[in-house]
């Protein structure tokens, strides 16, 4: 009997740890994810807050400045009636926020935690990664044509033309990344940066495109224009209450994470460096990657206190006609560094 | 050129952002504060019965139909108010002659009914209503500083 | 405004850009075709109770519309009632009316940046302006005991002297002001994004301006350097030297900057004013003898003075008059006709914003959606003053 309990809970926990599960679920995906939802939305308000001369949230937990603010958020969306409204199309309406909030959580699935440590070791990773990511645009259509309101088809309308825009650049400054290190592998990718260096330093295009991209996609300023709130009420989630508002408010921030992790390994060097105490096991690099991720990610929410909004067409504009050179220059720039090296 | 100019003017809006980054509020932390207000605040109004002339020239100014003479058991009138329809104008207390009708620097003050705002000239004699805050508050100065804008002094 | 192929759609009055009106916009994809203000949804009828009311109950009645300019508004029907009665307020009360006058044009003009910010936007643009706005309401508050219904002037004169920090306070203020400038200029006016937005986008030329009867900084961000204070000066503006704030653009991103400009200019006028303010009476002697002895001992040295009885009983002779003043969001006329009784026989009110409504329906059609905040904040346009 204690031999049977003893293998169980080995087995649990070695499949617990299993990078298949402990991943996705714990870190950097579900958990990880969610606990960082609940730090930058406090962060993103009290940056503005202090930046605009102001508390921000405080009173919910006053001892760390409002720092549980978000829980109390969700609680009050998780408790509060999701109101349907008889003109929607019910089915859509309600399963298009949820399918888009699991959808915006995949790319981190193929995201390694360390050389050791990933779900998916594939050789076309970062591709898998970047075609996920492109499922997002897709899903919040449906939502804004389930909701059946003028506001919310805009909203859509919008994030449709941005989509298409912004998903070029967007592939092909992460394929200068790939260029430049001979690989599709994200795991190869960083170990190359680990032998020559940074790729934001090989190539400082890409990786200014690549983030303006991020910024651009995931709605932040000056780019926060598919829910444009003096134009459009909330763009999409107009019409949505409750818990589903709830989770149409997070999307963008899980979507916001999980492509400053691609970021962080495409031009930041991944989890080096490994110094001693994170190489005692496979999963705590992880913390180093996650580290730069969070910057990322906290210098995209910083934009909102100083940026407006641009217009859709300008918006437009910049992605076909800057981003899309700058990224291209960007591949030719990667092919030439390939080039001297082979050369030299 | 154009471009550079351009990079130059996100460069120094980002860098503005950062620069603030220091907090330097310029939020009054009401209730824990509290701002004492100058002398001469157009608050709320204190009655004093015993100046009172019965001239009846508060009512007759007041652009709120607020105040409204009582005829007494002494056959006399005197004001009452209704604060649900006062606009804290204070011409009452600048045409009253003898300084029976004086504002004070009170402000906040909550009602749970709106009967209870109502103040025959009895209950409005009693005195002024004194706000109630969760917990001692800190008061303070609003002063204006050329670095803040606003500085708030503790008394 | 229902043919196939067009997006009608209703913005406001609840719906986060669109303040206290509701707005009809017709859409060619993302290009609005036809556009329809449909004002009075905070019509108050202010001019019909001004008839049922004393001339000096209608003091506070008509801040209420302008709240956010209420020094001006204020002034306007002083000026007409003055007018009716003939009294001439002493000079020191002329120059009070003017530093009340300005503080308020700063406020209003603070407010009306700050809703543009936030309409194309910017968040810390809204924040800065309104907690900016909060200094020169301390003044304000200082000067009146208010915070937004001042009720400064009365027939005669202003209610209170200046108070003894007040200088000092100001100096610190307009010192303040002027180095923050410096830091809106880089955030907000200068951020490319703002210009994006801004520059070419609602262009109203000198000879539309002109033609629509735009008021304010809207007209003189086309080009026409007209302001009352100049041609037709009122309270002390006579004897203050300043500029009219003029650009040529005719575009958003010139009225915001107008607006910036004249608050520096206002700076420089209040800074004029506190030096060549005469001392003396701030009352005319007309009312000043009125008042009982006993009730001046009551506020000798505090600044304040007693109303006269005869306030309350103020006829004015029969007789039409027309006073205008330059507030904030422009020109506020007032037009007022006695019949010889204690209250008004007619009372016309025009505001800024009712006079730029025509501009501002005119301006949106031919722009695209998101423009039409923009344009709607660069206005000023403030629907409670409109409506009335």
């Amino acid at each position: 009997m204690y031999d049977l309990i003893n293998y169980l809970w080995e087995t649990g926990l070695n499949l617990l740890f299993s990078p298949e599960i402990f991943e996705p679920l714990v870190f950097p995906g579900l958990i990880a994810a969610f606990s960082l939802l609940i730090v930058v939305i406090w962060l993103e308000r009290k940056i503005a807050a202090i930046i605009q001369m102001r508390y921000g949230p405080y009173y919910i937990s006053r001892h760390t400045e409002g720092a549980l603010q978000l829980v109390a958020d969700l609680l009050r969306f998780l408790f509060s009636e999701v109101i349907i409204p008889k003109s929607v199309d019910k089915i859509a309406y309600v399963l298009a926020p949820i399918i888009l909030f699991a959808f915006t959580f995949l790319p981190i699935v193929v995201i390694p935690v360390s050389k050791d440590f990933a779900a998916i070791d594939h050789e076309y990773s970062l591709l898998i990664a970047l075609a996920l990511m492109t499922l997002y645009s897709s899903f919040l259509l449906i939502v804004s044509w389930a909701s059946n309101n003028k506001f919310s088809f805009i909203g859509g309308l919008r994030e449709g033309f941005l989509s298409l825009s912004y998903e070029i650049p967007l592939i092909i400054s992460a394929l200068s990344a790939a260029v430049l290190f001979d690989s599709f592998n994200l795991i190869e990718i960083v170990e190359k940066q680990a032998a020559m260096g940074w790729g934001i330093f090989y190539n400082p295009l890409a990786a200014i495109v690549f983030l303006v991209v991020i910024i651009y996609s995931t709605s932040r300023y000056p780019y926060e224009i598919a829910e444009a709130e003096s134009e459009i009420v909330i763009g999409p989630f107009t019409e949505y209450t409750g818990i589903l508002f709830g989770l149409g408010m997070g999307i963008s921030y899980i979507k916001l994470y999980s492509m400053s992790l691609l970021y962080a390994v495409l031009f930041l060097g991944g989890w080096e460096p490994v110094v001693w105490p994170l190489n005692l096991h496979p999963v705590l690099p992880g913390i180093i990657l996650f580290i730069k991720a969070f910057i990322i990610v906290a210098f995209s929410v910083f934009l909102r206190a100083v940026y407006p909004r641009y217009r859709i067409d300008q918006a437009l504009r910049i992605a076909w006609w800057k981003l899309f050179t700058l990224a291209f220059l960007s591949l030719l720039f990667s092919y030439g560094i390939k080039i001297i090296e082979v050369m030299g | 050129m154009g471009l550079l100019t351009n990079l130059v003017d996100h460069l120094k809006a980002i860098g503005t952002g950062l620069k603030y980054l220091i907090p330097r509020r310029l939020t009054l932390m009401y209730p824990e504060y509290v701002e004492k207000l100058p002398e001469g605040y157009r608050g709320y109004l204190r009655y004093d019965n015993e100046k009172c002339i019965h001239c009846s020239l508060c009512a007759r100014i007041c652009p709120a139909n607020a105040i409204k003479m009582y005829r007494g058991g002494d056959k006399k009138l005197r004001p009452g108010i209704n604060y649900t329809r006062c606009i804290f104008c204070g011409f009452c207390a600048d045409i009253c002659p003898t300084g029976a009708l004086e504002y004070t620097t009170i402000q906040d003050i909550a009602y749970e009914k709106l009967e209870d705002q109502v103040y025959p000239p009895e209950k409005f004699a009693k005195g002024v209503p004194q706000p109630v805050y969760p917990e001692k508050p800190i008061f303070i100065i609003a002063k204006v500083d050329e670095e803040r804008g606003l500085k708030y002094d503790r008394v | 405004m229902s043919e196939e192929g067009y997006m009608l759609l209703q913005i406001g009055p609840q719906h986060p850009g669109s303040g206290h009106m509701r707005m009809l916009v017709k859409l060619d994809g993302d290009v609005i075709v036809d556009f329809i203000p449909d004002v009075g949804y905070v019509h108050r009828t202010v001019e019909k109770i001004a008839e049922t009311k004393l001339y000096i109950q209608n003091i506070p009645l008509l801040e209420k519309p302008i709240l956010n300019d209420s020094g001006n508004a204020n002034l306007a029907y002083i000026i007409a009632v003055e007018k009716l009665l003939d009294v001439e307020p002493p000079p020191r009360a002329q120059y009070l009316r003017t530093i009340m006058a300005e503080l308020s044009r700063i406020a209003s003009h603070l407010y009306g940046i700050g809703i543009l910010s936030i309409l194309i936007g910017s968040s810390t643009g809204f924040m800065w302006a309104f907690g900016d706005r909060e200094i020169f309401i301390h003044l304000m508050q200082m000067m009146s005991g208010a915070r937004i219904t001042y009720s400064y002037m009365v027939p005669g004169g202003v209610r209170r002297d200046l108070p003894d920090q007040f200088r000092e306070e100001f100096r610190k203020a307009a010192r303040y002001m002027r180095r923050r400038y410096k830091d809106y200029e880089k955030i907000i006016i200068k951020n490319p994004v703002t210009r994006a937005r801004l520059e070419g986008v609602g262009v109203l030329s000198r000879e539309k301006a002109i033609e629509w009867g735009t008021v304010g900084p809207n007209l003189r961000a086309s080009g026409v350097a007209y302001d009352v204070r100049k041609v037709e000066p009122y309270a002390a503006y006579e004897d203050i030297d300043f500029e009219i704030a003029v650009r040529e653009e005719g575009d958003c991103y010139a009225r915001l900057l107008v607006r910036f400009q004249e608050i520096m200019e206002s700076l420089k006028i209040i800074e004029q004013a506190l030096e060549k303010i005469p001392n003396g009476k701030i009352l005319a002697e007309k009312y000043e003898k009125m008042i009982q002895p006993r009730a001046k001992k009551l506020v000798e040295g505090t600044g304040r003075i007693k109303f006269p009885a005869i306030y309350v009983n103020l006829k004015p002779p029969k007789g039409e008059v027309f006073s205008r003043v330059e507030s904030g969001k422009g020109e506020i006329t007032v037009y007022l006709v006695s019949n010889g009784s204690p209250k008004p026989y007619r009372l016309r009110f025009v505001t800024p914003s009712f006079r730029n409504l025509l501009t501002f329906k005119n301006l949106i059609p031919g722009h695209r959606l998101a423009d039409f905040p923009a344009i709607y904040g660069s206005l000023d346009y403030f629907p409670p003053g409109a409506d009335r």
